[in-house]
Parts: structure tokens; sequence; C-alpha cells
């Protein structure tokens, strides 16, 4: 009887320790997150049935389950063990990048990006924006905010070299949000702002030089400009911003009804299960369902922010800070993009896109900051 | 302030992303809210199409109320072409060969070749499926429709299509219906015609259209309204349902001065008569000529109206050729075989000398003129001389001194020499010609009339200014010109339908009407079997009422001697032995013989008519080419037609022997 009642003492004991990291656990995360991923799974069905069955929807159900995994598995794990193994992380998808723009990589849609793995397709480029996290959080908590000129072109280096190899698959999106990611971590991580205003002086002037030269394609360049000249119907980028926004409109304020948005419905809207599927959500939903679709992913992004303020240690809220760069530009950019307030870039909506390897990524995000909020106390 | 401070900077990416939410929730208000109504109204046109449904063409009534021209439904297979291209390409091509096989299987042979050239054809709309295959049976549609699967993007449809009821008959009075051309489809687009019920009848790319004849001339009438129907499109194009369907109503029906039974006989007359002429040997003259008889027309008037009762055109073609589209083999076959046209109407496009039927005018101009009277004789010695140093104009015969109406009743050549020799100088022919309804288009209701001529000195003139090849070293005129027109010669070429217009003039004591073929157009499915002697019935939409062209001066000095010598004809005359079978003690002829010299041809046969004398009723003219004497083909031609319509009995189609003098 002893060593039971001993047992059940222990296991009370643990129950009530108020740093136990189960205890800790961030529910209006998780829950913004789980809600986001069935609100995709719907609108991937409704996006693909007429076309394909019901096959998108028991992908992207699957993708989902092994997502939420995958965010337990790593909620779980220790951070700070997660924090020793960076540079592995980082490493081992620097070499699949390499790897895939070799000839064992498939091309799709004009890109050089995938590892045909049976039916499914593996995308190394999501899983490098958590790498690239991993490695800049990791720099950054060691350097303690004391960044000098050579730091800073280390930090640059570290953070160019998989953007360069994503620009030669190509993939402008991506390279758009490890950018966007490089330069939030920059700016929390200390980075004297001096050097943050000579860096944002290149920016702009990179940019314009960028779209001045014939690094890019004709086709790059038009999707880029679409959303500056919305009148220009020679774009071939502006039909499809026109159809995306009409078909916006035409779900109002209270949506046409689950399958019954007609412009998507019947095609008019290009990518809709991913790139687009904002705007299959608008059409069906309308204002009220959209505006419950942003508001999830405002509370997901403000519960990030939190989460990176009240961690225990720079390097939880240096990751924190990452993944919300990564989720509020996706949103911007793609509901942006769906809207005509952004250019058009391949960037799916996490969460809500169809597609294994961004879903899989979104998920280990979340699993990450729910990691960080958890053992905020030890 | 320190702005490398963590919690500053953790600030203003939060800053940033509170931005960059508000700018999409107010971008989402913008576009959801208060843009909504006007993109809505872009979207819905985004996703559906109207498609307009062709309405059954209005029918065609002789003027008993017979009906002529009807609408029948024709079976027609489909491919969906747009669905064909979403077939993997080897499958594509196996389904158009396996539909070729099936096509030769129940009937009809099919190269997989034609199916091909087919379904790339651009002139059909992509919204909506090609027909490969017309009038297929029952059997097939049966046959397809179980075998749906077998056979993806294939479909059979039911279409309205012209169904004739008498067939290869009066299709130079029907015409035809096809497909609108581009150019005709610009042209009709801004004014194609309204319904009774002030509806526009708007032409599509793949409509049909009158494209000859009473088809073409009465398009507006009888077109139908067509219907609309309203599809949901994918942005593939692709149709995905019906939105909303209005039926399409048929065309007003349209009925004709034309009685098909004289028509038929009449057509049936000219194609014997040429056959029987056909082949024999013509002495005139200038030589020896076999008599070809490639053609003719002939032309049944009611000379109280201007109605036109019959007209007949040999060669002919049968409309129901053209109702699946005809291959273009076929219509040039039917356009030129060995220089004849079968598309061309002679009875008002056809410009023949009209011979001695001419005397008509010459006597007219000369008694209404004061040249000669009545009593008048000339000796007739058997050639007439003009100038110094004479030149002789010879013809066939003496008949010694005669005046007027036996001069017209043995048509004496020599005494209208001299007519024409006493009115050189003057235009009173020309001038007696152009009342009588000659050297203008008679303005008759259906397309592609010529005019004929009758020169003037000036205009001879004037011709060969403008075409010095055509007539070289020919600008003045001469004597003999006169005597040439006097007998109906080289000057002068006339249609059948301005000869008929003409000796309806001389029944009628003067007005020469406008001919026409439509008597009335009437409400769209109108009751049939009403002739058009009933004006009151209530389906009358519109009614084509006569028009005077034209008077004659007729008094009865001048009328009864013409009227006397052409009674003649066919008793004593030039035609007495052609109707020497016919029973005239009720049913009196008036008419003229004409024979009218081609250059290395065998002689154009000429016959115009009224009857009966006393009550003219019908005016007949008939012109035969190449088939000798006008007393040899054109006057039995009108014999035969003046059997039926007399109700005499029909008498056996037989070679006629010549008159010596025509």
């Amino acid at each position: 009887m002893l060593p039971r009642s001993i047992s059940r003492h222990d296991s009370n004991r643990s129950r009530r320790d108020p740093t136990a990291p189960l205890r800790h656990l961030d529910p209006v995360l998780l829950f913004c997150s789980l809600a986001l991923a069935v609100i995709g799974i719907v609108a991937v069905y409704a996006a693909t049935k007429s076309r394909f069955g019901d096959a998108y929807l028991v992908r992207q159900t699957a993708f989902v389950l092994i997502g939420v995994g995958v965010m337990g598995v790593i909620a779980f794990v220790d951070y700070h063990k997660l924090h020793d193994w960076a540079w592995l992380f980082y490493a081992a998808t620097t070499g699949l990048l390499v790897l895939v723009i070799s000839p064992l990589g498939s091309q799709s849609k004009g890109a050089q990006a995938w590892f045909a793995l049976g039916p499914f397709q593996l995308q190394p480029a999501e899983f490098s924006k958590l790498s690239l996290i991993g490695a800049l959080a990791f720099l950054l908590s060691e350097w303690k905010g004391d960044i000098d000129l050579r730091r800073l072109v280390a930090l640059l280096a570290v953070a160019g070299f998989p953007m360069a190899l994503i620009m030669l698959q190509p993939d402008l999106g991506l390279v758009l949000i490890l950018s966007i990611i490089t330069i939030a971590l920059l700016v929390v991580g200390g980075v004297p702002t001096k050097y943050l205003a000579i860096l944002a002086v290149l920016g702009v002037v990179g940019v314009v030089g960028v779209l001045n030269s014939p690094i890019l394609k004709e086709y790059q360049v038009n999707r880029l400009t679409a959303f500056a000249n919305p009148d220009d119907k020679s774009n071939p980028a502006v039909y499809n911003i026109d159809q995306s926004k009409t078909a916006i409109a035409s779900g109002g304020v209270s949506g046409q009804g689950l399958f019954q948005g007609p412009q998507t419905r019947l095609g008019f809207v290009p990518e809709q299960e991913t790139d687009f599927i904002f705007t299959s959500v608008a059409e069906q939903f309308g204002f009220i369902g959209s505006a419950v679709v942003l508001g999830l992913y405002g509370v997901l992004c403000y519960r990030t922010w939190r989460i990176a303020q009240i961690a225990r240690d720079p390097f939880g809220t240096y990751v924190c800070i990452g993944v919300l760069a990564m989720f509020a530009f996706s949103v911007f950019e793609n509901v942006g993009m769906a809207m005509g307030i952004m250019p058009v870039t391949g960037i799916p909506l996490l969460l809500l896109s169809s597609g294994g390897s961004s879903t899989i990524t979104a998920f280990a995000a979340i699993g990450l900051v729910l990691n960080v909020h958890m053992r905020r106390f030890r | 302030m320190d702005t490398a401070s963590p919690r500053l900077r953790m600030s203003v990416i939060g800053v940033v992303v509170i931005g960059c939410f508000a700018a999409l929730f107010a971008r989402l208000w913008y576009l959801q809210v208060m843009e909504a109504p006007s993109l809505e109204v872009q979207a819905t046109a985004n996703r559906t199409r109207t498609v307009a449904v062709e309405a059954p063409r209005g029918r065609i009534l002789d003027r008993n109320g017979k009906v002529i021209v009807d609408n029948r439904t024709s079976l027609v297979v489909t491919v969906d072409r747009t669905a064909l291209r979403k077939l993997p390409k080897d499958q594509q091509a196996a389904l158009v060969s396996k539909l070729a096989a099936t096509f030769t299987d129940f009937g009809t042979l099919t190269k997989t070749e034609a199916l091909d050239a087919r379904l790339a054809d651009k002139q059909y709309d992509d919204l909506q499926p090609v027909p490969v295959a017309s009038d297929v049976t029952e059997e097939l549609m049966v046959y397809l429709s179980e075998r749906a699967a077998e056979y993806p993007s294939v479909g059979v449809e039911r279409e309205s299509v012209r169904q004739y009821n008498y067939p290869s008959v009066a299709g130079n009075i029907l015409g035809y219906v096809g497909r609108i051309n581009a150019e005709t489809l610009a042209k009709v687009k801004n004014d194609p015609g309204v319904d009774p019920d002030g509806v526009k009848k708007e032409y599509q790319p793949d409509s049909t259209i009158g494209l000859a004849g009473v088809e073409a001339a009465y398009e507006k009438d009888l077109r139908g309204t067509p219907g609309t129907e309203e599809i949901e499109i994918d942005a593939n194009n692709r149709p995905v349902r019906k939105v909303s369907y209005q039926a399409p109503r048929p065309g007003s029906d349209i009925q004709l001065n034309i009685d098909i039974d004289v028509q038929m006989k009449a057509e049936e007359a000219l194609r014997e008569q040429l056959r029987v002429v056909r082949g024999g040997q013509q002495r005139d003259n200038f030589g020896v000529y076999r008599k070809n008889a490639p053609a003719g027309s002939v032309v049944v008037q009611d000379p109280n109206n201007g109605g036109v009762v019959a007209m007949a055109t040999y060669p002919s073609y049968d409309p129901a050729e053209f109702v699946n589209g005809i291959s273009q083999a076929r219509y040039a076959e039917l356009s030129d075989t060995d220089g004849v046209s079968a598309l061309i109407d002679r009875s008002i496009t056809g410009q023949y000398a009209p011979g001695s039927t001419f005397k008509l005018v010459t006597a007219t101009a000369a008694l209404d003129n004061g040249i000669i009277t009545a009593r008048d004789t000339v000796n007739d010695k058997g050639y007439y001389e003009v100038g110094d140093p004479p030149t002789r104009f010879n013809s066939t015969g003496a008949n010694g001194y005669i005046a007027l109406p036996r001069a017209l009743t043995v048509s004496s050549d020599v005494f209208f020499y001299y007519l024409g020799d006493r009115m050189d100088g003057t235009t009173d022919i020309q001038k007696t010609a152009t009342s009588f309804g000659f050297d203008a288009s008679t303005g008759i209701d259906l397309p592609n009339e010529s005019s004929g001529f009758v020169f003037t000195p000036d205009e001879k003139k004037a011709l060969h200014q403008k075409y010095p090849q055509a007539y070289p070293n020919d600008t003045s005129w001469y004597t003999g010109d006169s005597i040439q027109l006097a007998i109906g010669q080289n000057v002068v070429a006339v249609t059948p339908m301005q000869l008929a217009g003409a000796y309806s003039a001389l029944a009628n004591g003067g007005t020469v009407y406008q001919p026409h073929v439509v008597n009335r157009v009437l409400r769209p499915s109108s009751q049939i079997g009403i002739p058009v002697d009933d004006p009151d019935t209530a389906d009358v939409l519109r009614v084509i009422d006569p028009v005077v062209r034209s008077t004659v001066e007729l008094p009865p000095g001048t009328r009864d001697p013409i009227v006397e010598g052409l009674s003649g004809v066919t008793r004593s005359g030039t035609a007495a032995s052609a109707f020497s079978s016919f029973n005239q003690s009720t049913f009196k002829i008036v008419g003229k013989t004409g024979t009218a010299q081609v250059q290395g041809k065998a002689d154009t046969s000429v016959f115009a008519s009224y009857a009966p004398a006393d009550d003219p009723r019908w005016t007949v003219a008939a012109v035969l080419e190449e088939a000798g004497f006008g007393s040899e083909a054109a006057a039995p031609v009108t014999r035969h037609i003046y059997e039926f319509l007399s109700g005499q009995p029909a008498t056996p189609y037989t070679f006629v022997p010549p008159a010596k003098v025509d």
C-alpha cells in the first residue's frame, strides 16, 4: 500500500506544480491555430470539390493531423534543447535546398522546388523558414545585443545563403518571407539603429535595382507591379487580381454560402486552394466570415507577440518574433494580394492554404511558441 | 530615447503588425461592403452568357393557300468542342474516327478528315456544340444516346430546317437559306427585321438567312424571333447550367401570287418542249444550226394587277439541296454546267432580243404617232431597200399588199422594216418601248433583276465611247439600226418578265404593273388554305398592293387593229400549227411569235400572249434559247400552259413544224 500512496502523493504534487509546462499551455493560441486549420480544410474542400472530389479534403485533413502531431512533439521538447540543435536544423535544410536544385529535385509550375515522395511533394524551402529563425535566434541570443559590423555581416550571411539558394528555384515569395523574418529579428535583436537605417536604404535601392534588372523574369515583374497599376489590362496578373477582387466583392456582407461562391466554383479565380484561398473564403462567407478569419490571425499574432514579451530568455523572444514575422507577413501579403493591395507572389496563407510542407511548418512554428510559453518559468 | 531598447523595438514590431491588419480590415470593408453592389454586376456578367436560339422561319404558301415551304425537325449530331478538347489527345482522335465509322455504318459515308475539318471550323461559336451530321435517322439518335458514355462530348439536337412540299419546284422563286457570312452579318446587324410585336430579330454569327429568291427578298418577314437562353459558364467557357430560357417564335408566313399547280405545269411544259426540240436542226437566213435548247423561261402573269402566277426557268435547282449546306463541288456544278447556270432565274435576269414580239411596240408607236393608219397597206415583196446605192433587207417570203393587222398575223418583216425606216431619226419606238416597261428594271420583288435595253442613237454612241472594244467603229446610228429595232433585233434586249408586262399592258388597255410574286404577308402560324381572293382573313399583316410603273397610250384606234392582228396569229398566222389542237371557241388567244437571231447559234424562240381575249386573265411569255423559230418551241410551251389554265385536256409533247415566216 505504501508505494502506492507515495506514488499518488507524487502525482498530486506534480499536478499542483505551478511551473509544470502543461499548466501553461496557451489555450487561446492553440484554439486559434486549430480553428484556422479546420476552416482551411473546409475552404480547400470547397475550392477543389468540383474538380477533384474529396481528394484534397483527405489530403489536407491528413496534413493538419500530421501538423498537430509535429506541433505536439515540438511543444513538449524543451526549447533549450532545440536551441542547441538550431545549427543542425539550419545545416539540414540548407543541405536540402542544395539538393532540391540538383537533379534530385523535381520541377513544377516553373520552379525547381520539390522532392517527389510518392504521392506527396516535399518543399524544403518551407522548413528553411523555421531553421533560419532558429539560427538567427541562436546567434542573436549568444551575442546579447552586442552587434558590431562584423557580426551583422555574419548574420546577413547566415540569412542570405538559404535565400540565394531559394532564389535559384526560383521562389520569390519565400525569399520575401525570409527577408521579413531576418529584418524583424535584426530589429528586435539589438542591431544598432544606424545599421538598420543603412540596411533600409540598401534594401530600397536593392528592390528598385532588382525590378529594373534582368534578374527577374518578365512574369515576376508583372506580378510584383500589378497591384500598383490595376488598370493595365495588358498585364496578365491584373486579370487574376480583378477576378479575385470581383469574387471577394460578390461575397458581400454575409457571403454566398458554403459551396455557393459562383466566381470561385466556376474557376474564374486561379490557384484558389493555395494562393487565393482567402478569395474562396471571402466569397462564400462574406465580410463576416472573412473578418472572423482575419480576427483569428490577429489574435494568433497578438498571442505570439505577447509570448515574445514574457519569454524567459532572449532566445525564446527571438523565436517568437521570428514566428510572428512569418505569420503576420504571410497573412498581410497573401490576403493583401487577393484584395489587390499587395504584389502577386506565391505565398501560401499559413494554416488555410492547401499544402503539406507549409501546413506542417505552420504547426511546428505554433509548437515553438507554445513551447516558449509553457516554459517561461523555468 | 534609446532606440536600441528591446521593449521599444518590440512595440515597433507590434505597431507594424497592427497597421498591416488594420489595412486588411479596411480593404475588406471597402470591397465587400462599399464596392460590393457595383462589382456584383460585373460578377454576374462574368459567369453568364446569353445564347440566341434560332426560330423557325415563316412558311411560304401559294395563292390558294397551299403550303409550298414548311419547316421540319432535323436530327443533328453535334460535338461539344470544349468537352472534346478536355479528353487526352489519342482519345480525341479515336472518338472522331469512331464517330465517322458509326455514321458510315448507319448509311452516311463519312470520312474522319471531314469531321476533323468541321471540328476545326472557326465559324462555329465555341459555346455551342458544332453540328457534324444533319438529318440523321432516329435509329442513330437512339444508338448514340444509349451509348453516351462511349461517345463523350457527342450529342443529338433537334433543329428546325426547311421542308419543301413540292420537291424541285419553284427553286428560282423560293430561293434558299444558308448560314450568314461575316460581311452580310455586318450589313444586317444594324437593321434586323422586327416581328409583329415590335421585337427585333437580331442575327448571330451562326444565324441562317435567306440567300436567294423570296427567302432573301422577304427575309425580314420570314425570319423568326430568336429565343434566348441564358447559361452559366465557368472560367473555361464551359456551360454549367441553364439560368433562363425564352422560346423562339416563328416568322411571318408569306402568301405568293404563284399558283403552285400552274408553276408545275409551266416548268413541265418548258422542260419537255426543250427536250423535244433539242438536237434538231434549224435553217434560217444565215445558215444551219443545231438546236441545243439548253435553257429557257416562261412567265405567267395576271394582267389585271401584275401578280406573277408562275415563273419557270430551266435549268433550275432543288432548294432542298441547300438545307444542310451544299458542297462546294455541287454548288460549282449548279452554277456552271457546260456554261449554263441553274442558279440564275432567266425570267428576270435573262436578256434576249425579243424578235417579232417587239412588233407590238413598233405598231403602237406607228399608230400613236400617226405614221400610218390601220388601213394603210405596204407591198411586201420579200425584201426592203433603203439608201442610194440601196441596201437590201431580206425577209422570208412575200405577202403582197398588206395592212397592219395582217402584217402582225403573218409577221411581215418588210412591213415593219418600212415602219422602222419611217421612224428613223426619231426616238418614237424607244419612247413607246419605255412606256411598255422595257429598258428599265420591272421592280419585281426578287433579287438580281436585269434591266434589258432599247438603244437610242445617243446611247449607242455613248456605249461605243464607254466600251470601244465591244462596240468597235459603231458610233453612228444607221437607218439599218432603226429597221432592226422595228423587228426587235440587235439594239434591243428584254427579259421574259418585261415581255409579259408589255403584253399584260396590251391586255388591260395600257397599264404596266410592277410584277410581284408575293401577294401578302400573314401572321406567324397563320391559318392555311385561304386563297388570296379572300381579302378579309384576320391573319393578314400586310398586302403587297399593285404598283403602276407606266401607262401606254392605247386608244381603240391603236389597240383594236393590233389585237385584231395578234388574234389571228394562233388561228391563221405564224402560230396556227402550234395551236391547231387548241379549242379557242371560249378561250381566244392573242399572241405573237418571235424568232431572235443569235450570232453563230440556233435562234431564240419567243412567244408572248394573253388570254382569254375578251376577259384577259393570264399573260404568258415564253423564251427558249437555241430552240429555233417562235412557232416551233415557245408557242407549243404556251399552248400546253393554256390547256391547263383553260381546263382543256393536256396534249402530248410533240415536235411542231415551224411556220414559214415568224
